[in-house]
């Protein structure tokens, strides 16, 4: 179905970012308009959500130029699911922010930059062309440093070259593929490629030369972004030097944007034919040890930020598991397992915000007993934290239940990697709560007020919490949810259909 | 005219690996600029060869020609050039900001600094060993 209104998702985040920076040493103001800009942005995805659950594509052609020669939006289950998730997170980690957040650093651009942030996220979720979503990425990636280099520590300064050189360069690969690929086929636009794709497949011709190659490139381009081994170097430097509800965010989201790329091009485009035969055990072999080594070194960890940020990689290996495993069971599994992801890992470093809080330091070693000083964030810690090792009925287990059964048969090693790696998820949450919550602390811990209260930190731990929870009870309309998306990623046609690109001759051969 | 092109993309890349991989944080932004300009090289190539295999040239219809080069790849540089440009004028930016608050932009000694004195700001901590200052 064809509709204009896609272009609010961009419009409301920018329009609220230009209206930011007038309002810069406002706060007050600022946040009703982020909160906003935020809610009525989460309203319209629930919305064509519901409408999209039956099998529909929304669809916005930009300037009414059509496929392949526009820019083309796409709002399938897929874009839907992970955009209202994301829209969920990013306002709990926003509302968070109003009591954790240094009112100086308030002060430095952070509510412009923070809707520039999701406009670039917005933005990877529905575009339905490569270079857009390259584009996309840019404009996320630009918004991440700022926001990465708010408050201006030294330690931040530091780690942010890291942050900002790798992305970079694997930002100039990003463009090196889209390129190529635009060389090779003619087109970038994703519906037209898994057309041209399609077709190969059902002529039997082989796709070009060196089609394999570009799938490899952009492996490693999305690798970086989605943090996979090896590339996932960067991370764990990165995400504990910032303030709490921005590490939370970016820990919530940022990875996924790579896994998503992956998910929505891999089964699509570039896992077809030679390719996949290639490709598919490299992500196959990238996952387990994605989930085993970030297992391992959460494990070694005694800062709870620290094993927060380091879990994200060894989750992110359950979702490139799904990829790897290219079924219809496996990737609804893995989209699953993303969005509860969000969730429950954003709910935990805002946690872990709190307790910095209430005991002034997030070292394990240091801290203990915040369980009879706070009960409240300990029941929500707690919930959060078996949700994220996966026991049942909480979310967790539903998405790595799908994973690990479908992995089961195929690959049997992943599936034994996954188990494991489980485990030994529940043993380092649950050295966080027993040295953090439940044993008394080692020295008199010290307390790091915040001016602001903390209404707004626990509105926005509950909300994921009682999310993180429903996901679990709710599980099968979201499955079916998932299921749908898989299905369109597995047979593409109604994709290709709902967006229709025309074919075109080229003007000029290759050279 | 490809020849050409692939030539220049490749001393572009191998230089700015070579930049990239010094200690210097100046030589490593540097690095990361060529970079960018060897992708946007690489896609120009894209475009297709600008002569066409009688030896005569591709112009616009302007120009009186009939046969274009594809200006696509063109229009892709031209956003890539602008989000490069955005990019360099932050790490530059940032740039400024450690060698005034640090006094070096040397990898090392930042990073033997960093571990030494946690606190953010300057002269908060006493000398340690190792620290070069």
């Amino acid at each position: 179905m064809t509709t204009n209104l896609l272009g609010l998702f961009i419009v409301i985040p920018l329009a609220t970012s230009v209206a930011s920076v007038a309002l810069v040493r406002r706060p007050g103001p600022q946040r009703i308009l982020g909160v906003l800009s935020l809610g009525s942005m989460l309203a319209l995805a629930v919305t064509w959500l519901l409408e999209v659950r039956d099998g529909d594509i929304l669809v916005t052609q930009l300037g009414g130029w059509p496929a392949p020669y526009g820019i083309t939006l796409v709002f399938d289950s897929l874009s839907g699911l992970l955009l209202c998730a994301a829209l969920v997170v990013a306002l709990a980690c926003y509302v968070h922010g109003f009591s954790s957040l240094d009112p100086h650093a308030e002060r430095r651009y952070y509510h412009p930059l923070l809707q520039m942030l999701m406009l670039g996220i917005t933005q990877s979720f529905l575009t339905g062309d490569l270079f857009n979503l390259f584009v996309a990425f840019e404009i996320m990636l630009m918004a991440s440093y700022g926001l990465l280099s708010i408050g201006r520590s030294r330690r931040q300064m530091t780690q942010a070259y890291k942050y900002l050189v790798l992305n970079l360069v694997a930002s100039t690969v990003f463009v090196i593929a889209a390129g190529l690929v635009y060389g090779m086929m003619g087109t970038l636009n994703i519906a037209d490629l898994a057309r041209i794709v399609a077709g190969h497949t059902a002529a039997g011709t082989p796709l070009p030369d060196g089609f394999t190659g570009l799938s490899v490139l952009l492996l490693i381009v999305f690798g970086v972004k989605g943090a996979f081994f090896p590339l996932w170097f960067w991370l764990p430097d990165t995400y504990h030097t910032c303030p709490v509800p921005i590490a939370a965010l970016f820990s919530g989201l940022l990875t996924k944007v790579g896994v998503y790329a992956v998910l929505r091009t891999f089964p699509l485009v570039f896992a077809a034919g030679d390719a996949g035969d290639v490709v598919l055990p490299v992500i196959a072999v990238s996952a387990a040890a994605t989930m085993l080594l970030g297992v391992l070194g959460a494990v070694s960890q005694h800062q709870v930020r620290r094993i927060l940020a380091i879990h994200v990689i060894s989750q992110v290996g359950y979702m490139v598991l799904g990829v790897a495993l290219m079924t219809t069971a496996a990737l609804a599994g893995a989209l699953y397992y993303m969005i509860q992801h969000m969730v429950v890992k954003s709910s935990l470093l805002l946690c872990c915000g709190v307790m910095e809080h209430h005991a002034g330091s997030d070292d394990l070693d240091r801290i203990g007993g915040l369980h009879r000083r706070d009960r409240l964030l300990g029941a929500g810690f707690f919930v959060a934290a078996l949700s994220l090792a996966g026991l049942p009925p909480l979310s967790g287990f539903f998405g790595k239940a799908v994973l690990i059964r479908d992995a089961w048969s195929t690959h049997w090693w992943l599936a034994a990697a996954a188990l494991l790696t489980g485990l030994l998820t529940l043993v380092s949450m649950l050295k966080i709560w027993t040295q953090g919550f439940w044993l008394p602390a080692a020295a008199p811990v010290t307390p790091r007020p915040r001016p602001g209260g903390l209404t707004g930190a626990y509105t926005g731990i509950f909300v994921l919490v009682a999310l993180a929870v429903l996901l679990g009870l709710a599980a099968q309309p979201v499955y079916d949810v998932a299921t749908q998306a898989a299905a369109q990623l597995i047979d593409p046609s109604a994709y290709i259909e709902a967006v229709g690109p025309r074919s075109i001759t080229r003007l000029a051969g290759g050279g | 005219m490809t020849a050409v092109l692939a030539v220049c993309v490749t001393v572009l890349v191998t230089v700015s690996v070579y930049l990239m991989l010094s200690r210097e944080l100046k030589s490593i932004a540097m690095g990361v600029f060529l970079l960018g300009h060897g992708a946007h090289l690489a896609i120009i190539a894209m475009s297709g060869s600008p002569i066409l295999p009688d030896g005569s040239l591709r112009r616009p219809p302007i120009l009186g020609g009939e046969h274009l080069v594809d200006p696509l790849p063109q229009a892709l540089i031209l956003t890539a050039i602008v989000i490069n440009f955005a990019v360099m004028g932050f790490l530059l930016t940032l740039l400024i900001t450690t060698a005034r608050g640090t006094g070096t932009l040397n990898v090392d000694e930042l990073a033997t600094r960093d571990t030494s004195r946690p606190s953010r700001e300057m002269g908060g901590g006493e000398p340690v060993e190792g620290d070069p200052s």
